[in-house]
């Protein structure tokens, strides 16, 4: 353990660097692909969001704001960011990994952080959780990496304080909502339900062929061998989940299957 | 390392009941391979109460008073730093917290901070001869992978919620109840960057969906806004039922928020509850897995309802729908004569 300690210890380092832009605002966007063409469904919300915070913030005090995606995938996966310039990115970032069954959140977050590092953002988004190992904990861990402070399950965001902080709302179990604030540079996952994704437009997609994806190897962004990230989970197997109830399934026609629930309504005197 | 950390969680100056479930799993930890006692943390400005409390709930472990200056409610930015401090003293082999809203908030930064292997939404914990094995859904539910930590780190787990039943934190003449008292003097931790304005309830359930015996309840699987309708009229045919939703439907604007069953909307237990084109999300599952019975409408035979489901109709959710309305014979006047 005491190997991996050290590596770690670089990077809670408190550099008080003021991450502040002058004049713009810059914002990263974590995205993971699911399919050929697809991001995930809660990275969409968090693009998305990304995409009207720059619009906002350009609208409210005539400076520029940027959005950048990143992600880490293996090398044939560069045709999400033509969806991400699609719906207004700006400027992708693909961080080349091995094709693994499994990624550990460690260390997609550390390769992040080592990506997000090299340039001050105010604002990191990226979705609750992935679509595929559904853990949600790349977006605190990359928080924590960066020395940032982070906010899970975000359903509202608004832009406040000529934009040093933000105000956001955290969704809670049962109905309930904590309303907080909290000081850029900031880690915030999104949950759905925060907007509605809009549709990649033509003129967008026209300008995506002119944006930049810069490719860097994952092996790259690590001055010495050792300090490349290892994964702390290790893959054993899939498995199908547990059954809790017997499960009778209903046989035949749909008719045949209306006919069947309605006995078992009925014998039990449903309806 | 040795022994079983437990982080209670607390909510509005509570303890969660969730705890239970978290005693609970550590406790089947323990019996797979005892390595030291099971301690439980619960951290706040003033933790005595809410620790006496838990003391006599349950007997099975210690109980570690966490008293944080200044920490009235749960706040990731204290919460990390002390725990990390205090749990490194433990330097136990299990750091077990609950995969709600909370700790899902804090637990990542802080398994970090613990240099731990972290595995989130543990719904299955056994072992084989080289170890622990931890089992968490993948894939929108339609899978469990199963992971192992890495050599030597500790395991760091969120437990799903209403997965560990506690039925062993609390028989007598186990285990003994000691409460601890740590108190932080230094301040230095705090970076004060995240401040909480209020916690409110902010959707309210609907007054009849807990008092209902019949809960439709419709996912996307249902195609579009306009088909709702037709759960509607399925509703109908039963008496006393009430109309349920899977969240996205409340995401999309479908339909309100005081009808959406699950963690973040309302738990329910009807009698008997049918699903209609939900495909049985763990947020959803929580919220209804306690139903007397339950029927399931879905298009997909491999549709995680269905391995909750007492019934299973693998069938578009709507045409089945519509064909059931048609042989009822389905009109306004319906309800009640059947």
């Amino acid at each position: 353990m005491s190997a991996k300690k050290r590596t770690i210890v670089r990077f809670f380092v408190d550099t008080q660097v003021n991450h502040w832009h002058a004049a713009g605002m810059k914002i990263l966007v974590c995205i993971k692909q699911i399919s050929s063409r697809d991001i995930g469904i809660c990275d969409a919300h968090a693009l998305e969001e990304a995409v009207r915070l720059k619009e906002k913030f350009t609208d409210l005090t005539n400076d520029p704001a940027e959005v950048d995606v990143i992600t880490t995938a293996p090398p044939e996966s560069a045709e999400i960011f033509k969806r991400a310039f699609g719906v207004g990115a700006d400027r992708g970032y693909h961080i080349v990994t091995g094709d693994e069954r499994y990624a550990s959140p460690f260390k997609t977050a550390s390769i992040l952080a080592a990506a997000a590092e090299k340039n001050a953002y105010n604002l990191i988004l990226t979705g609750i959780m992935s679509q595929d190992f559904m853990s949600g904990q790349t977006g605190p861990m990359l928080a924590e990496l960066l020395d940032f402070p982070c906010i899970t399950g975000v359903v509202k965001t608004r832009l406040s304080n000529r934009h040093h902080s933000m105000e956001v709302e955290q969704e809670m179990e049962n109905g309930f909502c904590n309303y907080l604030k909290i000081n850029l540079p900031a880690v915030l996952t999104v949950q759905a339900g925060i907007n509605t994704p809009r549709y990649p437009t033509l003129s967008n997609m026209l300008a995506a062929e002119k944006k930049e994806i810069i490719t860097i190897k994952e092996a790259n962004l690590f001055a010495q061998k050792n300090e490349v990230p290892e994964a702390r989970e290790i893959f054993v197997s899939m498995e199908e989940p547990e059954k809790t109830r017997t499960g009778r399934k209903l046989e035949g026609s749909l008719n045949n299957k209306v006919n069947l629930l309605l006995t078992v309504l009925q014998e039990k005197g449903m309806i | 390392m040795n022994g079983i950390v437990v982080i209670a969680e607390l909510f509005l100056n509570d303890i969660q009941p969730v705890t239970y479930e978290l005693i609970e799993a550590a406790l089947r930890i323990k019996k797979i391979k005892n390595r030291g006692q099971i301690k439980i943390i619960v951290p706040s400005e003033n933790p005595l109460p809410l620790a006496e409390k838990l003391s006599e709930k349950c007997n099975a472990a210690d109980i570690a008073a966490l008293k944080i200056n200044n920490l009235k409610c749960y706040d990731s930015e204290m919460y990390k730093p002390y725990l990390a401090e205090f749990i490194r003293s433990i330097n136990p082999t299990h750091i077990l917290v609950a995969h709600t809203s909370q700790g899902r908030d804090f637990a990542p930064g802080l398994a970090l901070r613990l240099n731990a292997s972290s595995i989130a939404g543990v719904n299955g914990i056994r072992a084989d001869d080289k170890g622990f094995l931890y089992s968490k859904p993948v894939r929108g539910n339609t899978k469990n992978m199963i992971v192992r930590a890495a050599a030597d780190l500790p395991a760091f787990l969120t437990v799903m919620p209403g997965v560990f039943t506690p039925e062993n934190c609390n028989r007598p003449g186990r285990g003994e109840v000691t409460i601890h008292e740590t108190v932080f003097h230094n301040t230095h931790h705090r970076k004060n960057r995240i401040q909480s304005d209020k916690i409110i309830k902010k959707n309210h359930e609907h007054k009849s969906i807990k008092e209902a015996k019949i809960i439709i309840s419709a996912g996307k699987g249902v195609g579009n806004r306009e088909k709702l309708d037709s759960v509607f009229k399925f509703a109908s045919c039963f008496s006393s039922s009430f109309v349920g939703a899977s969240r996205p439907l409340v995401d999309m604007g479908w339909i309100g928020h005081e009808h959406q069953i699950g963690i973040t909307g309302t738990t329910v237990l009807p009698e008997l509850y049918i699903a209609c084109g939900i495909s049985g999300s763990s947020q959803h599952l929580a919220g209804m897995k306690d139903s007397k019975f339950v029927i399931s409408i879905n298009s997909n035979p491999d549709a995680h309802i269905f391995n909750h489901s007492d019934i299973c109709i693998v069938e578009d959710a709507d045409q089945f729908i519509t064909a059931f309305l048609k042989k009822v014979g389905h009109n306004n006047n319906l309800k009640g004569k059947l």
